[in-house]
């Protein structure tokens, strides 16, 4: 029986707001790019599992309910699921991919994701965001949006750290840096300054519109297999997952003990590099699903890069942007990508894969062999690390 | 006051004591009779031993600021008169946070560490909500 997990397939369409491109336009698009890429024949697919298309419910009916083996002719596609962590809903189609493949159900494993945000009010859009990850009954009534509830535990970060909104945006800065040179990026060839992040509008202290989600539509899809078989394909670099960790922490900020998720993000990585085998330090690349600036300083402190405290001015040193020495986030989180509901995890695991390969163009980290990966859903209720190597182990 | 249009909140059978408590101007916090644990917010069972045996306290309704952020815009258009909004999470000396508005405030002064008093507002003939403000 043939083990683990490799993602050999991936495709994506570029990040924008675009209605006339429609839901489905992007899920065949990316579907059929994904297992040409992996260089498998379709009939070859043994699952289909979906991330849930967040505040989508008529698409969410068609992925749940088995339309997208039948409408792409998956002649050997055994079995379906559809899985909701919101932001964090591809790591468990990973996670679920990875049992079915363990357990000899399947060889190959299609995760698609699509999401349309254009055609949705924007008042509805920030409804979901307010209601779906936060309470109804003891934050919704006090006008609590999602922007609104990461800028509370913003201020509490800078207040215990120190930071200041100088140091806080060059997050920004350099997230908008990688993303500039990104051709799926919907800021693709559009950098900051941090004049541009501290002088835009104001939206909840101490976050400025640009260090908040631009809503947009997008959709990307993998193919992975058993690390044996993916030995066996192809003459290209893949990316093998060498390890994972989780931590839950809450569903409501208000009640998270661990504010900053350092320790969810410490244990959650911890448990991922034991499993490969290697160190923190032995990553060429952190890429950190948080959406917010403060998840990408208070990830690092998590890590172990940097002690605790300090991620505000490692960022501000220009460490982590193009050319620094601790590259992260090479795919600019949901500020410099475009937030795509469920489909920021999707982004970030497709991102890594390009990096592995080499086919990162002007973002390639040198010699990327191996990627930790941390993406959160919700309010960030969870830390979910991965290790993604060159190599299988 | 039945012209309120903003979200009340979602009441709970097991929550339906604490909003008796706004409206008679009380801030109730429920806490454990077994293990004594306060709860969050309130529960059918106690969280930390699943004991049912739940009862309530009065608080002082004097609290520090743990956090707050000073909305300017991206909520619903429901909300937009209350704009600016001074989102809170109020420490209470019960061991409880409680997400919250500070009310009667210039949004310039408010601070992480500042003390606060809770303040009702009936909102609906049903509903009183419980924000705060800086203390006398």
């Amino acid at each position: 029986m043939s083990k683990g997990l490799a993602i050999i397939g991936i495709a994506e369409v570029p990040t924008k707001r675009d209605p006339e491109r429609t839901r489905w336009d992007i899920l065949l698009e990316v579907c059929m790019g994904a297992v040409r890429d992996a260089g498998i024949d379709k009939n070859q697919i043994n699952a289909v599992i979906s991330p849930n298309p967040m505040a989508q419910p008529e698409m969410q009916n068609d992925m749940a309910l088995g339309k997208i083996p039948e409408v792409l002719g998956l002649k050997g596609c055994r079995d379906i699921c559809i899985t909701n962590a919101g932001g964090a809903s591809n790591t468990n189609c990973l996670r679920l991919a990875q049992e079915l493949i363990d357990c000899g159900q399947a060889n190959f494993v299609l995760i698609p994701h699509t999401t349309v945000q254009s055609d949705i009010p924007p008042a509805d859009l920030i409804n979901f965001f307010a209601t779906a990850p936060l309470d109804k009954q003891w934050e919704y009534p006090f006008g609590v949006s999602f922007n609104g509830s990461m800028g509370l535990i913003t201020n509490r970060y800078m207040y215990e750290t120190g930071a200041t909104e100088a140091q806080m945006a060059t997050v920004t800065v350099a997230l908008r840096a990688w993303a500039a040179k990104d051709p799926n990026s919907i800021f693709y060839g559009k950098p900051i300054t941090l004049a541009d992040v501290l002088e835009s509008r104001m939206i909840s202290t101490p976050l400025k519109a640009k260090e908040c989600n631009f809503l947009a539509d997008g959709g990307g899809a993998m193919v992975v297999t058993s690390h044996d078989i993916a030995k066996s394909l192809g003459s290209g670099r893949h990316a093998y997952k060498l390890g994972h960790g989780t931590r839950f922490m809450s569903a409501t900020p208000f009640v998270r003990e661990d504010l900053f998720h350092r320790k969810a993000y410490r244990e959650s990585s911890q448990d991922a590099l034991k499993q490969a085998g290697l160190h923190i330090d032995d990553m060429d690349l952190r890429q950190i699903y948080g959406a917010y600036p403060y998840t990408q300083c208070s990830a690092l402190e998590g890590y172990g890069v940097c002690k605790e405290g300090e991620g505000a001015s490692v960022w501000a040193e220009g460490r982590c942007g193009p050319g620094g020495d601790l590259p992260c986030t090479t795919m600019g989180d949901a500020t410099g990508r475009g937030h795509v509901g469920s489909g920021v995890s999707m982004a970030f695991y497709i991102d890594t894969v390009r990096q592995i390969r080499g086919e990162a163009g002007a973002r390639q980290i040198n010699n990327c062999d191996n990627v930790i990966v941390t993406t959160s859903g919700g309010s960030v209720m969870n830390t979910c690390t991965t290790v993604f190597g060159s190599e299988a182990r | 006051m039945n012209d309120y249009i903003k979200p009340l909140p979602v009441i709970q059978p097991h929550s339906v004591e604490f909003w008796e408590g706004t409206k008679q101007g009380k801030l109730l916090i429920q806490s454990c009779n077994d293990c004594h644990a306060p709860m969050t917010y309130p529960r059918k069972f106690c969280s930390e031993c699943w004991s049912t045996n739940l009862g309530w306290r009065e608080s002082s309704g004097k609290g520090t600021v743990y956090s707050f952020s000073v909305t300017y815009e991206g909520v619903e258009p429901i909300f937009h008169d209350d704009l600016p909004i001074i989102l809170a999470w109020i420490d209470l000396p019960e061991g409880v946070r409680m997400t919250t508005n500070i009310i009667n405030c210039d949004p310039d002064k408010v601070q992480i560490g500042m003390n606060v008093e809770v303040v009702f507002k009936p909102v609906t003939d049903e509903v009183t909500l419980h924000y705060f403000q800086p203390s006398t």
